[in-house]
C-alpha cells in the first residue's frame, strides 16, 4: 500500500488548491509585497537596521544557566539533578537534552507554583528532596535554580540544610548547589557554577594523588569527553574527569532502563580532584568560576587550554599535557596526528579558500576558527550570542595572526538573524552551526555543515568525536564530503558535465 | 577574618546615619571597613564619600549591558578613613526588583575580589524591612554573621524590629546569622531607653547602645559628612565611637525570640505609648 | 455500590504495590490520581483526582503555562511575531519543537518558527522590562513590517517583578497600529500547560475578538477547525474532508492560523473542536456571547472519523448531510485496505498513553480499529471532564492515572508489559532502552499527520513499523550472555 507522509502528501494537487483557497481566510499580504520584503531584507540597508538593534534578539544561539547545570551534574555518578523553580523549566531541560542526546534524561524539579512565588520556595525544596530521594534513590542530589526561584531570593544554603534538619533526606547524602540564573549568562555558565558547588561539597583534601582534572565543559560530543580519555589513557595518564557524562548520556540498549546509568565520574574520585597536580580545562568560559575555586582555594594549578579541535589545538592540548605530567605524547598519537595530516594534505584542495559562516558556543569556535585557518578555509562571520570579551579578543588574534583570516570579523553577542544579513550582504561557501542554523541554509543556499549543540536533526553525530586527531580526521572527512555532495548535487541540477567519479 | 555585619531597620529610622557615623568611628580607630549599601535609594555611602549619591552597581549594570561588563573599580570607591563604599543601587519605586538588585551587586562585589583580606568589617545597610529573599540576602551563610537592627521608641519602628528578628529566626537556624542587639536612635519618646531594652530583653538581646537625638547629625548631614568627620570633638561623636567600640568588642550575640503581636502591644501599653482603647483600630504592619 | 470486580481489584493490587515506594504524604496524593477503571459504574469510583499540583520532586512530565500559551496555542498562528517575554530559555528550548506546519516565508510573512526573545539580563530583572518590551515593539515592527501583529508571551520574572506589560502593549498597539496582544503565561501560575491555554484563550478573546478585522463575507456552511494545532500537517489533512463535505473553513485554529482567521471564528455557523482541553474556553465564549454553537469532534481513525462527520452533518441542511454519506462511501474501501492490511499485524496488542490534550481519549478509537487495546491511559494535564469523557471509552480494569511520574509509568510498563508505549520524547528513550516499542504521540515522532483519512494510513503505518520491528528483537542483556565479563556481573549486582 502506497502511503504518502507529511514528506509528499501535501504536496498533491488537492492540499496545494486546498492551501490556495485558504488564503480567502487568512488576510495574506500580496505575493508583490512578500518578494518585496524578502528581498529588502537582503540588502545593505535591512543589515544596518538589523544590527542597530538594542533591545529584541531573534533566534539566539544559546540557552539558560540551568541546563548546563542540569548536564554537568548528569557527569557525577548516580546524580540526580533537581531543579528549584517553575516545572516547566525542568521540563524543557529534559526535552531538549534528549533531543539531541537521544537518551532519557532524568531531573526533578521541585514545581514552585504562585504561592511558593509568595512564600519562598523552602516546602517545596524540602519535600522535593525527601520525594526524590525515595523514588530514585540516587547517591547525590545536585540542585539548581530557574530564575523564579533567583527572583524571589530563595537561598538555597540554607533551605538544604534546613531540609537536612527536618530530616528531608539522610545529612550525609551531597546535596551540592548553585545559583544558575537564566537572565545571566547561558548553559555555559551554569554548567560552571554547578561544577563548582559540586566540586565545593565533594573536595576531601588530603595527600597529593598524582592525578591530572580534565573540565570538558559544555559538550554536546559523548564522543568528544571518550576521546580526550583515550588519549590520556594512551599518555599513560592517571587521570579525573570532571565531569564525565560520556557513557550516561550514551548508554547501551540491554532491555533494561537505567536511571542512573553505568557510568559518570565517581563521587570518590570528585572528592580526591582536589588533590591533584594540576586541572586542565577545555573550555574557558565553562570553568571560570570552577578555574577560580581551583587556583584559590585548593591552590592548584588551572589551565583553561581550549578546545583540542585540528592539529595546532590538539597539539597544544597535548603539550600541555605533557608539560604537566611529564609523560611524553607516545607514537600512537603521533601515528594518529600523521594520519590526520595526510587526510588533510590528500583532501585540501576542495576546501581551500572556501569561506565560512561560524556560529557556536565561544570555546568551540576558538577551536574551529584553528581548524579552519590551518586547513586553508576563510572564516568571514565569526558570530557567538554567548561569548564574553575575552573570547572576541581571542578571535580576533587568532584570525589576525593567519592570511587566511583577514576577511573575518567576530560578532559577539549577536545572533542568527544578524547572521542571516551578514550571508545576505557577504555571501559564504559554507555554514558551521548546530541544528537551529538550518534555517540559514533554506534562506541562504549556503551548505551547512553540523556542529556545536544542539544538534536535533541528524542522528547519533554526538557519538562521534571531533577532538583530537581523530576528530580532526572526522571533521575534515565530513566536511571534504558535504563539499563533494555540494558540487555533485550541482552538477546533477545544472547538468554541468562536471559529475566526476574520481575525486 | 572579615567580620560582616547587617544593620537593618524600618525605613527613615536613621540606618544609614547610624551605620556611617558608626563605620566613621571604626576607620578613625584604624580599623579597614567597606559599606556595602544594599537600597535602591544608594544613600549609605554618601556620608563617607562626602558626595551626593555613588555610581551604584545595578545603574552602571544597566549603561554597560550586563554586569559582566563592569570593572570593580567602576563601582567601588573610597572615601573617609579610607572607607571602601560600594552601592548595589536599584530601581524608582514601583518598578523592577529591588531585592534581586542586592542579590546581584553583592555576587559581583564577592566574584571580583571586593572582600580583601585586609577588611576587618563589612556593613551591610539594608533597606526597611526583610521584605523579600533578595533583601535577607545579606543573612545567607557566609554573608553577614551578625545583625544590628535600628529602632526607636516609636510603635512603627518597634513593630518592624520584630519584625526582622523574625526573619532571623528563620535564617539563624541554617547558619551562623545572629542578632547582635538592638540600636535605639532616639526619637525623644517617654521612657525610650527603658522601653527598647525591655523590646530587647523579650528578643533575647541586648539594646548594644542609645544613640541620643542631637542637631549636630543633621548639620554635618547637610555638608554631605559624619560627625565624626565634621566634628570630631563633639559629643555626639563620642556616642558612636562608643558604639563603634561596643559592636567591636560585641560578644552577646544570639538567636532571637520574636513576640507576637498581643506581646508587642501589652509591651507597648504597659509603657503607655499604645492606649488600651485604641487597641482595636487597625494598625499598619510596617 | 457494587462490589469491584476481580478485574479492577487485580489493577488496583498494582497501584498499591507501585505507590508503596513513596512517603506516605506522597502516597496519599498520588492515590487520588491513580486509578482502576469502572466504566460500568457512575465512575465513582475510578474518578481521578486532576488538575492540582504536581509533587515536588517526582520528576513530573508536565510543563508550564508559557508552554501552554506559547508552546500551544498562540505559537502556531503565523504571521503574528511571538516575543518570549523574559529570559533566553524558554524560547530556546520551545523554538520549532512542536512541528506546527504552516505555508508562509519564514521572516517576510510568517514567523511560527523564529525564536524571539527580549532575553531578559540583570538588570532587566531589577529595573524592569518595560522600556525593554516598547524597544522590542517598535525594532520589531521595523524588521517585519508584514507581520499582522505581536505577541507578548511573559515569562516567570515578568510576573514576579511586577511588569506592567499591559499597559505598554496597549500604547504600543496605538504606536505602531497592529495589535500588541499581552498574555499572562508565566510559568509559575497553575499546575500545568494547561492553565495556560486558558489564559492565551482569554487573551484572544480581550484583544482578538470585535478588535481585529474580519471582512469576510459568510455562508450558511461555515464552520472552524478549533483546537488543531496542525502537528505534521494534522488540521490540513482535517479540512480536506470538512471541504469534501461542503463545508467552508473560516478559521483554523491555530496550526497554520493568521490573525484574520482568530477574528473570523465568532462568525462561523459552528465551531468545531478536537482539542477540547486547550480552547473549550474560548467555544464556549463564543456560543455564550456570539450564540455559536459548538461541537466536539474526533478525526483519529474511520470508526470515529465516520462518527464525527454525521454528528456534524447534523448540524447542517440535507446537502450536507448527503454529502458526508457520500464521502464515507467513497473513503470506507481506502480504510478498509488500510485496516485489512494492518489489522492481522497489530491484532491484540496491548497499549500504554500517556500524552497531553485531547489523545488519551482521542486515538482509541483509531487503536481499536486496528485491534488494538488500550491497557492504561493517562493525561499530564487533564480536568476531570477529561477523564469523564475517557472513563467509558477503556475497559474495565484499565489503568487510569493522572499527572504520573516517570516512576510510575515504567513500573505499569514492567508489570503490564504493553506492545506499545505512547507519550513523549522525555519518555520516548526509557522505553526504547527497555525493549518497549514506543511512538511519540504529541510531535507524532516527526511523522503524521494522523488526522482524517490521510492521517489514519500514517498512523496505521507508524504504529506497524514500530510494534513489529525487528529491531526489538537485536535487544540483548549484556547479563544474560553466557559468557558474562566482571563488569557485567557487577552490573547485574548493582
Amino acid at each position: 500500500m502506497e502511503i504518502k507522509d507529511h514528506n509528499d502528501l501535501f504536496s498533491q494537487p488537492v492540499y496545494q488548491a486546498q492551501f490556495e483557497a485558504k488564503k480567502e481566510f487568512e488576510n495574506p499580504a500580496a505575493q508583490s509585497e512578500i518578494d518585496r520584503v524578502s528581498a529588502w531584507t537582503q540588502t545593505d540597508e535591512y543589515r544596518e537596521l538589523n544590527f542597530a538593534r538594542e533591545g529584541v534578539v531573534i533566534n539566539p544561539c544559546k540557552a539558560c544557566q540551568p541546563l548546563g547545570a542540569v548536564l554537568v551534574s548528569l557527569g557525577f555518578e548516580k546524580t540526580l539533578p533537581f531543579v528549584q523553580g517553575s516545572q516547566g523549566c525542568t521540563s524543557y531541560f529534559r526535552s531538549h537534552l534528549s533531543r539531541h542526546f537521544k537518551e532519557p534524561i532524568a531531573t526533578v524539579s521541585s514545581s514552585m507554583t504562585e504561592d511558593a512565588a509568595v512564600f519562598g520556595g523552602m516546602s517545596n525544596m524540602s519535600e522535593g528532596l525527601e520525594n526524590c530521594n525515595a523514588l530514585y534513590s540516587p547517591d547525590m542530589i545536585a540542585v539548581s535554580t530557574t530564575c523564579m526561584a533567583e527572583v524571589i531570593g530563595d537561598d538555597l544554603g540554607a533551605y538544604i540544610t534546613n531540609s537536612k534538619d527536618a530530616g528531608a533526606v539522610p545529612r550525609e547524602l551531597p546535596v551540592p548547589f548553585a545559583h544558575t540564573p537564566s537572565f545571566s549568562g547561558s548553559h555555559l555558565n551554569g554548567y560552571d557554577v554547578m561544577l563548582k558547588g559540586i566540586l565545593e561539597e565533594l573536595a576531601k583534601p588530603g595527600e597529593p594523588n598524582g592525578k591530572i582534572n580534565i573540565i570538558p565543559g559544555f559538550d554536546g560530543y559523548a564522543g568528544n569527553l571518550r576521546e580526550i580519555k583515550r588519549m590520556l589513557t594512551v599518555m599513560g595518564v592517571d587521570f579525573t574527569m570532571l565531569a564525565d557524562y560520556s557513557d550516561v548520556v550514551d548508554s547501551g540498549n540491554t532491555g533494561h532502563y537505567e536511571l542512573y546509568p553505568t557510568g559518570g565520574t565517581t563521587l570518590a574520585d570528585a572528592a580526591d580532584a582536589v588533590n591533584a597536580i594540576a586541572t586542565i580545562s577545555l573550555q574557558r568560559v565553562a570553568s571560570a568560576k570552577t578555574g577560580e575555586l581551583i587556583t584559590k582555594q585548593w591552590e592548584q594549578e588551572f589551565v583553561a587550554v581550549g578546545e583540542p579541535v585540528g592539529i595546532n589545538a590538539t597539539d597544544a592540548f597535548l603539550a600541555e599535557v605533557s608539560r604537566i605530567t611529564g609523560k611524553c605524547v607516545p607514537a600512537e598519537l603521533e601515528a594518529e596526528r600523521a594520519r590526520a595530516v595526510d587526510v588533510i594534505v590528500d583532501s585540501h584542495p576542495y576546501v581551500h579558500g572556501k569561506r565560512l559562516a561560524m556560529l557556536g558556543d565561544p570555546d568551540l569556535l576558538l577551536g574551529l576558527i584553528s581548524f579552519a585557518l590551518e586547513i586553508g578555509m576563510k572564516p568571514v562571520h565569526v558570530v557567538c550570542t554567548n561569548g564574553d570579551k575575552k573570547f572576541k579578543k581571542a578571535a580576533e588574534a587568532m584570525l589576525a595572526a593567519s592570511p587566511f583570516g583577514s576577511e573575518a570579523t567576530v560578532h559577539n553577542k549577536k545572533d542568527m538573524w544578524h547572521l542571516r544579513s551578514l550571508m545576505f550582504t557577504e555571501p559564504v561557501d559554507l555554514l558551521m552551526g548546530p541544528s537551529n542554523a538550518k534555517f540559514l541554509w533554506k534562506d541562504t543556499g549556503t551548505p551547512f555543515f553540523r556542529v556545536g549543540f544542539p544538534l536535533f536533526d541528524r542522528h547519533h553525530l554526538h557519538k562521534r568525536t571531533i577532538l583530537g586527531y581523530e576528530g580532526t580526521t572526522n571533521l575534515l572527512t565530513d566536511i571534504v564530503n558535504l563539499v563533494l555532495d555540494e558540487m555533485d548535487r550541482h552538477a546533477i541540477t545544472s547538468d554541468s558535465p562536471s559529475f566526476d567519479l574520481v575525486r | 577574618m572579615i567580620r560582616q555585619i547587617a544593620i537593618y531597620g524600618k525605613g527613615g529610622i536613621g540606618k544609614s546615619t547610624t551605620t556611617q557615623n558608626t563605620v566613621a568611628a571604626l576607620a578613625e580607630a584604624g580599623k579597614k571597613v567597606m559599606i556595602v549599601g544594599c537600597d535602591p535609594k544608594a544613600d549609605s555611602t554618601r556620608l563617607i564619600l562626602n558626595k551626593k549619591m555613588q555610581n551604584t552597581v545595578m545603574d552602571m549594570a544597566r549603561d554597560a549591558g550586563s554586569v559582566e561588563d563592569l570593572e570593580l573599580e567602576e563601582v567601588l570607591q573610597s572615601g573617609y578613613g579610607d572607607v571602601k563604599c560600594a552601592e548595589s543601587g536599584g530601581p524608582e519605586p514601583g518598578v523592577g526588583c529591588a531585592g534581586r538588585g542586592v542579590i546581584t551587586a553583592i555576587n559581583f562585589l564577592e566574584e571580583e575580589g571586593a572582600y580583601t583580606d585586609d577588611l576587618d568589617f563589612v556593613f551591610y545597610d539594608v533597606l526597611g524591612d526583610v521584605v523579600c529573599g533578595g533583601f535577607a540576602m545579606p543573612m545567607r551563610e557566609g554573608k553577614a554573621q551578625e545583625i544590628y537592627i535600628v529602632t526607636s521608641g516609636e510603635m512603627m519602628a518597634m513593630y518592624a524590629a520584630n519584625n526582622i528578628a523574625r526573619g532571623i529566626l528563620k535564617y539563624a537556624h541554617s547558619g551562623g546569622i545572629r542578632l547582635g542587639g538592638l540600636i535605639c536612635n532616639s526619637r525623644n519618646t517617654d521612657r525610650e531607653d527603658e522601653l527598647i531594652e525591655a523590646l530587647a530583653s523579650k528578643l533575647g538581646t541586648q539594646m548594644i547602645h542609645f544613640i541620643p537625638r542631637e542637631n549636630e547629625v543633621q548639620r554635618a548631614e547637610l555638608r554631605r559628612q559624619t560627625v565624626i568627620q565634621y566634628n570630631p570633638e563633639h559629643a555626639q561623636a563620642d556616642e558612636y565611637r562608643t558604639l563603634a567600640k561596643k559592636i567591636a568588642e560585641n560578644t552577646n550575640f544570639v538567636i532571637p525570640t520574636p513576640i507576637s503581636m498581643d506581646e508587642l502591644e501589652e509591651l507597648l501599653m504597659e509603657f503607655g505609648i499604645m492606649e488600651a482603647d485604641i487597641v482595636d483600630e487597625p494598625v499598619a504592619v510596617a | 455500590m457494587t462490589t469491584p470486580s476481580v478485574k479492577i481489584n487485580q489493577t488496583q493490587k498494582v497501584i498499591d504495590e507501585i505507590l508503596s515506594v513513596y512517603p506516605e504524604k506522597a502516597r496519599a496524593d498520588r492515590a487520588l490520581h491513580f486509578k482502576p477503571n469502572d466504566p460500568t459504574s457512575d465512575c465513582s469510583s475510578c474518578v481521578v483526582k486532576s488538575n492540582v499540583k504536581s509533587r515536588p520532586g517526582v520528576m513530573t512530565v508536565r510543563g508550564c503555562a508559557y508552554a501552554g500559551s506559547k508552546g500551544v496555542v498562540w505559537g502556531p498562528v503565523k504571521d503574528v511575531i511571538h516575543i518570549s517575554h523574559g529570559p533566553v530559555g524558554c524560547g530556546a528550548y520551545s523554538n520549532w519543537s512542536r512541528r506546527n506546519y504552516y505555508n508562509g516565508e519564514t521572516g517576510i510573512d510568517s514567523f511560527a518558527t523564529m525564536h524571539v526573545t527580549s532575553d531578559f539580563q540583570e538588570r532587566d530583572i531589577v529595573y524592569g522590562g518595560d522600556k525593554k518590551l516598547a524597544t522590542i515593539v517598535d525594532e520589531l515592527d521595523g524588521l517585519f513590517p508584514l507581520a499582522k501583529g505581536i505577541s507578548v508571551q511573559s515569562e516567570c520574572p515578568v510576573g514576579l517583578i511586577g511588569d506592567d506589560i499591559e499597559s505598554v502593549a496597549k500604547a504600543k498597539t496605538a504606536d505602531i497600529g497592529k495589535p500588541v496582544v499581552p498574555v499572562r503565561c508565566e510559568g509559575f501560575r497553575g499546575v500545568s500547560q494547561s492553565l495556560g491555554h486558558h489564559i492565551a484563550n482569554d487573551a484572544i478573546r480581550d484583544h482578538v475578538f470585535d478588535k481585529q478585522a474580519t471582512d469576510i463575507e459568510t455562508t450558511p456552511y461555515d464552520v472552524t477547525v478549533i483546537g488543531d494545532y496542525n502537528i505534521g500537517g494534522d488540521a490540513w489533512a482535517s479540512r480536506r474532508i470538512l471541504e469534501e463535505m461542503g463545508l467552508r473553513v473560516i478559521a483554523q485554529w491555530t496550526g497554520d492560523a493568521t490573525m484574520a482567521e482568530l477574528a473570523n471564528a465568532p462568525k462561523a455557523k459552528l465551531n468545531l473542536i478536537h482539542c477540547y482541553r486547550s480552547m473549550n474556553y474560548i467555544c464556549r465564549h463564543m456560543e455564550e456571547t456570539y450564540g455559536v454553537p459548538w461541537v466536539e469532534y474526533n478525526f483519529f481513525g474511520p470508526t470515529k472519523i465516520y462518527e464525527s462527520i454525521r454528528r456534524i452533518a447534523e448540524n447542517f441542511d440535507d446537502t450536507i448531510k448527503a454529502n458526508a454519506e457520500v464521502l464515507i462511501e467513497k473513503m470506507k474501501p481506502e480504510m478498509d485496505a488500510v485496516i485489512a492490511e494492518y489489522k492481522p499485524l497489530l491484532e491484540g496488542k496491548t497499549v500504554m498513553l500517556y500524552v497531553g490534550g485531547l489523545r488519551p481519549r482521542h486515538v482509541i478509537g483509531a487503536y481499536e480499529d486496528l485491534g488494538m487495546e488500550i491497557i492504561a491511559a493517562g493525561y499530564e494535564f487533564g480536568h476531570n471532564d477529561e477523564y469523564k469523557r475517557t472513563y467509558p471509552l477503556l475497559e474495565e480494569g484499565s489503568i487510569i492515572v493522572d499527572d504520573a511520574t516517570p516512576y510510575e509509568l515504567e513500573e505499569i510498563a514492567k508489570r503490564l508489559k504493553p506492545d506499545l508505549v505512547g507519550s513523549g520524547i522525555k519518555e520516548k528513550y526509557a522505553y526504547h532502552k527497555m525493549g518497549v516499542p514506543f511512538r511519540q504521540m504529541h510531535s507524532w515522532d516527526y511523522s503524521g499527520p494522523y488526522h482524517g483519512f490521510d492521517g489514519f494510513k500514517i498512523f496505521a503505518r507508524d504504529m506497524d513499523m514500530t510494534v513489529n520491528s525487528p529491531v526489538w528483537g537485536l535487544v540483548r542483556d549484556v547479563t544474560s550472555t553466557e559468557c558474562a565479563t566482571p563488569s557485567g556481573a557487577e552490573r547485574q549486582a548493582s
